[in-house]
């Protein structure tokens, strides 16, 4: 973690933060002094040093353009730091070459704002995915696909469109699809972004749920009055720079 | 990545379902690379057909004198008994210039044009067969010599300089077919290629989540593989399909200028190999389209 941001230190300084009571593990996301610009005068994270460790439930908030997504992306090796190293589950993001990146995705799931489904294709296809990738057999395919669908309530809609289904119904879908193949780590951005409170709830319970299963979650938010209702650690970015690594009080 | 059995599967239906879910482009790639594949078969034809006639006339052991018009019949028989005298010589036969004339009818069926004939134009002939087990260009080619050299022979047929004239205009056909085949490959596969990246482009955000969940480049890429090959087989099919359809229907129109090339011989459609080869080739144009689509592409 970085304690030099332009808003003062950050209340937690130490390069290896406080964890959440119940999340004890070993590290599974390390970031050392990682830097991404995008071009000159385009800075969308500085100097970032953090550690999260296996099954810690972790909110990253701040305003727009703080740098949530940006880091989203720097951990599944969408996008590559400028500068410094990350550790993902033993492997250095930075340098992983291209051919090694699906296997990292294997054991990330994934959620967006957007949900991001196929639209041509049904809820259990969606879900399906993540295991088909994989190469698992249909049976154990549809099986699997089946018990995430109804863990998240939907397993009577598994045949539907996503079309036909309402936003927070579309993001519990992918959040299955993220989940379903049991993943290390579960990276949400803006997951409740487009969802009304009650939904708001109804997702994070899930989410929350995943963490307590064992998943490490990085959940990035702007939204405060989650950040309060879960009070779990939280690291706050501004101007790409982390100014704040709050513990977690626990829940 | 070495895909599994349920990868395959998954491969396979994600292909057909793309077929599926774009048929215009579909058509349209199967179309180009069927009216590629007619003329390619087209000249795949005409060379096998004209191969054939020469490797024919190669075996044949015969050899043709064309005997004067105005020499009486004694003299013909003369003729056709030095010719039986010759070195190399096994057999000969008198055409008489009726028989030569009764001959073209038969292989005409008649016709209108023969009977405005006011006078036979046809000349005699002596058809020399060769005895076998001697050196075939080399007998053909003395005993040409020797033909032309007795008096009343007007001109010799069967000598090696036919069959290298031959030879050169089939050189000059197949060079000619290469020619227009790498220009309508190169067209075809231009076209396959951005039809493919056309349904990958139209895919672009089914692509970037498959790549989200962990899909490696492979996994991402055989269905389009896949597409292009099968869309280059139905346009391999469909093409030849449509050329035997024309096979059909213009080997009768064309009878007399067939005739010209391929000497009274019927013409042939492609054996089931050669069939095999164009659609075989149809699959490759569709394959090496969408690999050249694919390989463009990106997903982050």
């Amino acid at each position: 973690m970085n304690g030099r941001g332009p808003a003062g230190p950050p209340r937690s300084a130490a390069v290896r933060p406080a964890t959440s009571r119940r999340a004890g593990g070993d590290p599974l996301i390390r970031l050392f002094h990682v830097s991404k610009s995008y071009g000159a005068g385009s800075v969308a994270l500085r100097d970032l040093s953090v550690e999260i460790r296996k099954g810690e439930l972790v909110f990253l908030s701040g305003p727009s353009g703080a740098g949530k997504t940006t880091l989203m992306k720097l951990l599944f090796a969408a996008e590559r730091p400028t500068e410094g190293q990350i550790l993902v589950l033993g492997r250095n993001v930075a340098r992983l070459g291209d051919r090694r990146i699906p296997a990292l995705r294997r054991r990330i799931g994934v959620v967006f704002q957007d949900f991001k489904l196929i639209q041509t294709r049904s809820i259990e296809e969606n879900v399906a995915l993540a295991l088909e990738v994989l190469g698992r057999p249909p049976r154990e395919v549809r099986s699997k696909v089946f018990a995430m669908l109804r863990r998240v309530g939907l397993h009577h809609r598994r045949h539907d469109l996503p079309a036909a289904l309402s936003g927070g119904e579309q993001q519990r879908v992918a959040l299955a699809r993220a989940l379903v193949n049991e993943p290390a780590i579960l990276l949400a951005d803006e997951p409740t972004g487009n969802l009304d409170a009650e939904l708001t709830i109804e997702i994070m319970d899930l989410v929350a749920a995943a963490a307590a299963r064992g998943t490490t979650v990085l959940v990035a938010t702007h939204d405060q009055a989650l950040i309060r209702r879960y009070a779990r650690r939280t690291l706050r970015l501004e101007g790409g720079r982390l100014i704040e690594d709050v513990p977690g009080g626990g829940r | 990545m070495i895909a599994s059995f349920h990868q395959i599967v998954y491969f396979v239906r994600a292909a057909f379902g793309g077929l599926r879910g774009s048929p215009l482009p579909t058509v349209i790639a199967i179309v180009t690379i069927a009216l590629a594949v007619v003329p390619l078969g087209g000249l795949l034809i005409i060379t096998g057909n004209m191969g054939a006639l020469l490797a024919r006339h190669g075996e044949s052991r015969q050899v043709t004198a064309f005997l004067e018009v105005d020499l009486s019949p004694d003299a013909e028989s003369g003729l056709a008994q030095r010719a039986a005298a010759l070195d190399g010589v096994s057999r000969v036969e008198l055409v008489t210039r009726e028989a030569a004339l009764e001959r073209f009818r038969e292989r005409l069926g008649g016709g209108a044009l023969l009977e405005a004939l006011e006078e036979n134009p046809l000349p005699a002939s002596i058809e020399v067969t060769l005895r076998p087990g001697d050196d075939r260009g080399a007998a053909a080619e003395a005993a040409a010599a020797a033909l032309r050299a007795l008096p009343g022979v007007d001109e010799v047929a069967g000598g090696e300089a036919w069959v290298a004239g031959y030879a050169r205009a089939l050189a000059l056909v197949r060079s000619a077919g290469l020619a227009l085949g790498a220009i309508l490959a190169l067209a075809t596969l231009l076209i396959v290629a951005n039809t493919v990246r056309l349904a990958v482009y139209a895919r672009r955000d089914e692509l970037e989540i498959l790549a989200l969940v962990g899909a490696s480049r492979t996994f991402l890429r055989v269905p389009y593989l896949i597409e292009g090959a099968v869309q280059g087989t139905l346009g391999g099919l469909l093409g030849v399909g449509l050329l035997y359809a024309l096979f059909r229907v213009a080997v009768p129109q064309l009878g007399d200028a067939l005739d010209l090339f391929l000497g009274w011989s019927q013409p042939a459609f492609l054996p089931p190999s050669r069939s095999g080869l164009l659609v075989g080739s149809g699959a490759g144009f569709g394959l090496l389209g969408a690999a050249i689509a694919v390989a463009r592409t990106r997903v982050s």
